[in-house]
């Protein structure tokens, strides 16, 4: 089994197969392949001559010391934990959300829809907090709908979901560029490539500073994992993602959990992109880099592997890559690193996950070779 | 509207040669969903080290040692330690995405070189393109290792009990694929538009991944497929020449991809897959255990 | 008659297993060799040993008195040795020739396809095989397959065929010219053959010499013409084996099932259910016997509502379930045991608690407020895994942890677990050594005591003669008789079995 061994004088190396990993070995995994990740970009560092203690100091302290930053880290933390769920659900019934950013920014386009459509100036103004709960409401829905498309496919005709969703990323993508660029109804009254600026009662309210999404984000961790650890649903949602063959013959409707997960997935892209626009304070519209945003969705994507699919072991990683992508830009500046750094933790955090993946599969196995079997001896016949 | 035509094809020649390597290496029953960032990264390098050395070739040659590379990686994962394909073509996508991104960077904007020539004024890498689906199509069919590919695709076990290499020729089949691919990436950033931006590709790794299932992993078919999807994509650039303005310059973008969709939908139907779709390699995606 | 091929002193170890034992084996040319041995008494593992598949721990082959050394099949087939594996390997999507040309050293560089046709026609023409070259290999039957493997090896220049377990899924006319055939090839041609199988009346009606293995060791090597089956059974297993009980099971009760006129497609879109009728009773097992890939997969499919049907009607207690999805037969009260163990029927990554849930996520009794009810399941996993003797340290172990007996003991307690009206068990025997198929065909038997009407689909004649009340041999999807117990000989299903003889005897 595993691969062929590599041998080395009398000593061969081989990777074998682990039956069952060892209790805590999936945490030590996890936490492995976020500080190979860490240590492997401070060669990052090291190339653009900048001494990567200074530099991790540099991320490290705006990110969780400085109250600006700290703010800013549990804001990008939350809508990281949205997309985290939004790729996690769907990645429990075995299918692949890469879908994130378009139903991020589908969430963002309903959201801004509402008080376009609804929100009059004083007098004559509807109720502050309903429009925000439509706001919501309508973020959700329209998540869901963009992941619903490609779990309807999915469900229906079974079209391979990955290129179905990363065909709608491109297409919402450019439905955003209208609305908020060229012409668009969503475009802000400076015409500056971004959208109009949400209305001073429409924004979210703040619990001690934070958007009270943050609630809803941690609430919905502890429901996830109650979900799948406990619930009739998530135990159909697990047994299709392990076997869709056994699930179905045990009564499972595969249509039906196909188009749920990547409704309910959906829903929490839209979610994040309802946070990140609407909730939280110094933005309150779609920017012009919203590009951007959706491209750190990914990092839900690389949350959700990296805890192994528990919405609560997401948590803190969500909460440290959100520090680490905003402490990135920020050392960028501060101290003249190259662009892209934490793009390129991205990358890096993709590749020691998959490194933490083998190890946990397989054991590393450095033995000495067996003797050369001697020559057999012919001899008499066993009894019958 | 010949410049037209000249663009789309170097689009098609684009989609063409990486969704030619993606089918040769899921006829050995790979699939490799990374596709995109194999070009990323293809492209990215090719385009550093062509404005590097103001040389074109060794821009290509960096461009195929990488591709080669990461095909390397993708086969380990996958053949070797007999991983699950799509979570390591999704991881060096994502990888790739984030690398290109901080290496490319410092480089971004124009290449600043002139153009590579193209003979009779057809796009050179159409015409090698063209050529490579010939060759592609000549070994699948027409000779003993090309039936050995499409048995090892088919049934591992079959081959293996027959004296062919399995995992030897599963490594051939991706580490060309991963060659092809990045070759379209630097067909991409060092002719088609010698503009380094970040994530350059916009999805079209996706689009030749959905090429290859659309062709019926017929190379012929795929050149069809391609040469179609170049042209709807360089329409959708200058929708103008079609219907002046109609509708805004970024919804036209939206086309291809919003086509890709129900072209999706109808190679997945019972109908068209009992009637067209048996062509798909039987052993696509699993990982195959000797004995 | 000189020794062509040879093993001394062959032992192999797999993780906890001693698979073989120093196993010697002499096998003389031109005739027909026997390895006879139940199920994991090593024949397999020798026969891969002996093609280069598996590399032993200790010992050495001689071929032709000469020391030979196979780090592959590729060494094997040089030295002229071919296999024919039990499962097929073919590529069912390519036509026969080049399955027969594959790995072929000719076949290097480009193909000439039509050199190749003339030299395997004449292969055809002297071992008399009839068969069409350009005929895709998923087309062919069963038997017209082993030709193609047989022939495919031959053509790669081999003196010496391992055929592991030829005969297993042919019907018995099939077999008998399969064996004719080789037979002829032996004689005639100086072919040497060796057979494996734990089939005795395939040893004893085919073979010269028979090799018994028992548990990974040799037991015991004679003449056939010196053998009987009573001898040879002795060998296998160590002891005399008592037959097993037989009789009717039990008085017949109300009709639990009704099937009319049940047609369906087969995953090729192809019609692989025909116009299926009959109607089983309370206590009642129904055999259908059948070569695989004549509906009776797609049957049981449709049965448990895995397969939509196309036309026809099941009835369950007089309620029409054809359309109802399998969620709700589960709760009606049909249970099904499909032949895929361990991609269909359990969940190898999940515990046997997850796996016994399987069955039981939409059951009110274990579901309270949405939340599966954890402690049950697992109560109900102990209760099953001491009911069936399922060797297992935990209920909280991984099934892919269990061997094939173990989890099929598990799978079948889980789906008796429900107190099925109808069971449907497809190959439930399938791959188990003889105590466990003893104790699955006890427990079929007593589930129809219990009150269930089971319907028993198998390939094994002896099983379906055994154990059926009734028996419907089925062939390119129909029943081609309906039987009682008294008049289902194997000899006459057998034949049936290969569409022989069409009589329909009206469902009652």
């Amino acid at each position: 089994m595993g691969c062929g061994p590599v041998r080395l004088g009398r000593h061969e190396l081989t990777l074998e197969p682990r039956q069952a990993p060892p209790a805590g070995y999936t945490v030590l995994t996890a936490v492995a392949a976020i500080v190979a990740a860490l240590a492997l970009a401070s060669v990052l560092f090291l190339s653009a001559d900048a001494s990567p203690a200074a530099a991790y100091r540099a991320i490290f302290s705006y990110a969780f010391l400085n109250p600006h930053g700290l703010a800013a880290t549990v804001h990008r933390s939350i809508y990281l934990l949205f997309c985290t769920y939004a790729f996690l659900v769907p990645l429990r019934a075995g299918l692949w959300n890469i879908g994130l950013p378009g139903q991020v920014y589908a969430g963002g386009l309903a959201a801004f829809a509402v008080p376009l459509l609804l929100w009059r100036e004083p007098p004559g103004a509807p109720a502050p907090a309903v429009v925000i709960a439509l706001m919501i409401a309508a973020a959700a829905a329209a998540g869901a709908a963009a992941g619903g498309i490609a779990g309807v496919l999915r469900a229906r005709f079974q079209v391979n979901e990955i290129l179905v969703t990363m065909m709608l990323n491109s297409i919402l993508f450019w439905v955003v560029a209208y609305m908020v660029k060229e012409g668009g109804p969503f475009m802000g009254a400076t015409a500056e490539g971004e959208s109009f600026t949400l209305p001073a009662p429409l924004r979210a309210p703040l619990w001690w500073g934070v958007p009270f999404t943050a609630a809803a984000a941690l609430g919905a961790a502890a429901l996830l994992d109650l979900l799948f650890a406990r619930a009739a649903l998530g135990y159909r949602i697990r047994a299709f993602g392990e076997s869709p063959a056994a699930a179905r013959y045990g009564g499972v409707n595969p249509a039906a959990t196909s188009l749920l997960v990547f409704l309910l997935g959906g829903a929490f892209a839209g979610l994040a992109g309802y946070h990140n626009f609407a909730a939280i304070p110094g933005v309150y519209k779609i920017p012009g880099n919203y590009g951007y945003y959706g491209d750190l969705g990914f990092y839900g994507m690389i949350s959700a592997l990296i805890a192994r699919g528990s919405a609560l072991g997401a948590v803190p990683i969500a909460f440290l890559f959100g520090g680490l992508s905003l402490g990135a830009r920020f050392a960028q500046g501060a101290l003249r690193l190259p662009f892209g750094v934490d793009y390129a933790l991205l990358g890096l955090l993709m590749m020691t996950f998959i490194g933490s993946h083998v190890l946990q599969a397989f054991r590393v196995v450095w033995r000495r070779r067996a003797a050369a079997a001697p020559e057999a001896v012919v001899g008499g016949l066993p009894g019958a | 509207m010949w410049e037209l035509a000249v663009r789309s094809l170097e689009v098609s020649a684009i989609l063409l040669l990486a969704a030619l390597g993606e089918l040769v290496g899921q006829r050995s029953g790979v699939l490799n969903v990374g596709l995109e960032g194999l070009m990323l990264f293809g492209g990215t390098v090719a385009f550093i080290a062509t404005q590097a050395t103001g040389n074109f070739p060794l821009g290509f040659a960096a461009a195929l040692a990488v591709g080669a590379l990461l095909g390397c990686a993708h086969g380990f994962f996958s053949i070797t330690l007999r991983g699950d394909q799509v979570v390591s073509g999704m991881g060096l996508w994502i990888l790739s995405f984030g690398l290109t991104t901080f290496l490319g960077s410092p480089y971004a904007g124009p290449l600043g070189l002139g153009r590579i020539e193209s003979p009779a004024g057809l796009p050179p890498f159409f015409v090698l393109g063209v050529l490579l689906v010939a060759a592609a199509w000549f070994l699948l069919y027409r000779t003993g290792p090309g039936l050995a590919i499409r048995s090892v695709g088919e049934n591992p076990a079959a081959a293996e009990a027959a004296g062919i290499p399995v995992a030897a020729i599963r490594y051939l089949c991706v580490v060309a694929g991963g060659v092809l691919a990045a070759l379209a990436g630097a067909a991409y950033t060092l002719s088609y538009n010698p503009v380094w931006n970040y994530n350059f590709i916009m999805g079209w790794g996706f689009v030749s991944l959905a090429l290859v299932f659309f062709s019926m992993w017929n190379p012929w078919i795929l050149l069809a497929g391609a040469s179609l999807f170049g042209l709807m994509w360089q329409l959708s650039l200058s929708p103008e020449l079609v219907l002046p303005g109609i509708l805004s310059r970024y919804v036209w973008r939206t086309l291809p991809f919003a086509i890709t969709i129900p072209i999706l939908v109808v190679i997945s139907t019972p109908w068209f897959r009992t009637r067209w779709g048996l062509a798909k390699p039987e052993a696509l995606g699993q990982p195959y255990a000797k004995g | 008659m000189e020794v062509v091929l040879a093993a001394r002193g062959i032992t192999k170890r797999f993780p906890g297993v001693l698979a073989l034992d120093r196993v010697d084996l002499e096998v003389p040319g031109g005739e027909i060799h026997a390895v006879l041995g139940q199920n994991g008494a090593g024949k397999t593992t020798l026969m891969n040993v002996l093609f280069g598949l598996v590399q032993p721990d200790e010992g050495a082959l001689f071929l032709h008195g000469r020391r030979v050394e196979f780090r592959s099949p590729h060494d094997a087939l040089t030295h002229g040795i071919g296999m024919v594996h039990q499962t097929r390997r073919l590529v069912a999507a390519h036509t026969v020739l080049e399955n027969i040309v594959l790995g072929h050293p000719r076949v290097r560089g480009v193909l000439s396809l039509r050199d190749a046709r003339v030299e395997v026609a004449a292969l055809c023409r002297r071992y008399g095989v009839g068969l069409d070259l350009g005929a895709r290999v998923w087309q062919l039957s069963e038997g017209e397959r082993q030709w193609v493997e047989i022939l495919k090896a031959l053509y790669r220049g081999a003196r010496v065929l391992i055929l592991d377990e030829p005969t297993s899924v042919l019907t018995p006319p099939e077999a008998a010219a399969l064996l004719a055939g080789l037979q002829a090839m032996v004689r005639g041609e100086g072919v040497t053959a060796l057979l494996v199988t734990h089939k005795l009346p395939t040893v004893m009606s085919a073979c010269d010499r028979v090799t018994v293995l028992r548990a990974g060791r040799v037991v015991g090597r004679l003449r056939t013409a010196e053998a009987t089956e009573d001898l040879l059974v002795r060998y296998m297993v160590g002891r005399d084996v008592a037959p097993g009980p037989a009789g009717p099971s039990g008085a017949p009760g109300r009709r639990v099932l009704e099937v009319e006129d049940l047609a369906c497609l087969g995953d090729r879109g192809v019609a692989a259910l025909r116009g299926v009728s009959f109607a089983l009773r309370e206590g009642e097992i129904l055999g259908i016997a059948g070569v695989a890939g004549n509906g009776q997969e797609e049957l049981a499919q449709v049965l448990a509502g895995l397969r939509p049907a196309t036309a026809g009607r099941v009835r369950l207690d007089g309620r029409d379930i054809t359309r109802l999805p399998p969620v709700a037969r589960w709760a009606l009260g049909v249970g099904y045991i499909p032949a895929e163990r361990t991609e269909v029927a359990s969940i190898g990554a999940f515990s046997l608690v997850d796996n016994t849930a399987l069955t039981y996520h939409f059951d009110p009794a274990y579901v309270r407020r949405g939340l599966l009810d954890d402690a049950g399941l697992a109560r109900l996993t102990r209760r099953i895994i001491d009911g069936f003797d399922v060797k297992v340290p935990h209920p909280y172990a991984r099934a892919r942890q269990l061997s094939g007996g173990n989890l099929q003991k598990m799978i079948l307690g889980r789906v008796l677990s429900r107190a099925p009206r109808v069971l449907i068990a497809h190959l439930p025997t399938q791959g188990l050594d003889v105590e466990a198929t003893a104790f699955v065909r006890a427990q079929l038997r007593e589930a129809a005591a219990g009150g269930a009407a089971v319907v028993l689909i198998s390939e094994d004649l002896d099983e379906i003669v055994a154990l059926g009340d009734w028996v419907a041999p089925i062939y390119e999807g129909r029943f081609v008789a309906w039987l009682g117990r008294e008049q289902a000989d194997p000899e006459t299903v057998g034949a049936m079995m290969a569409g022989r003889r069409r009589e329909w005897a009206a469902a009652r």
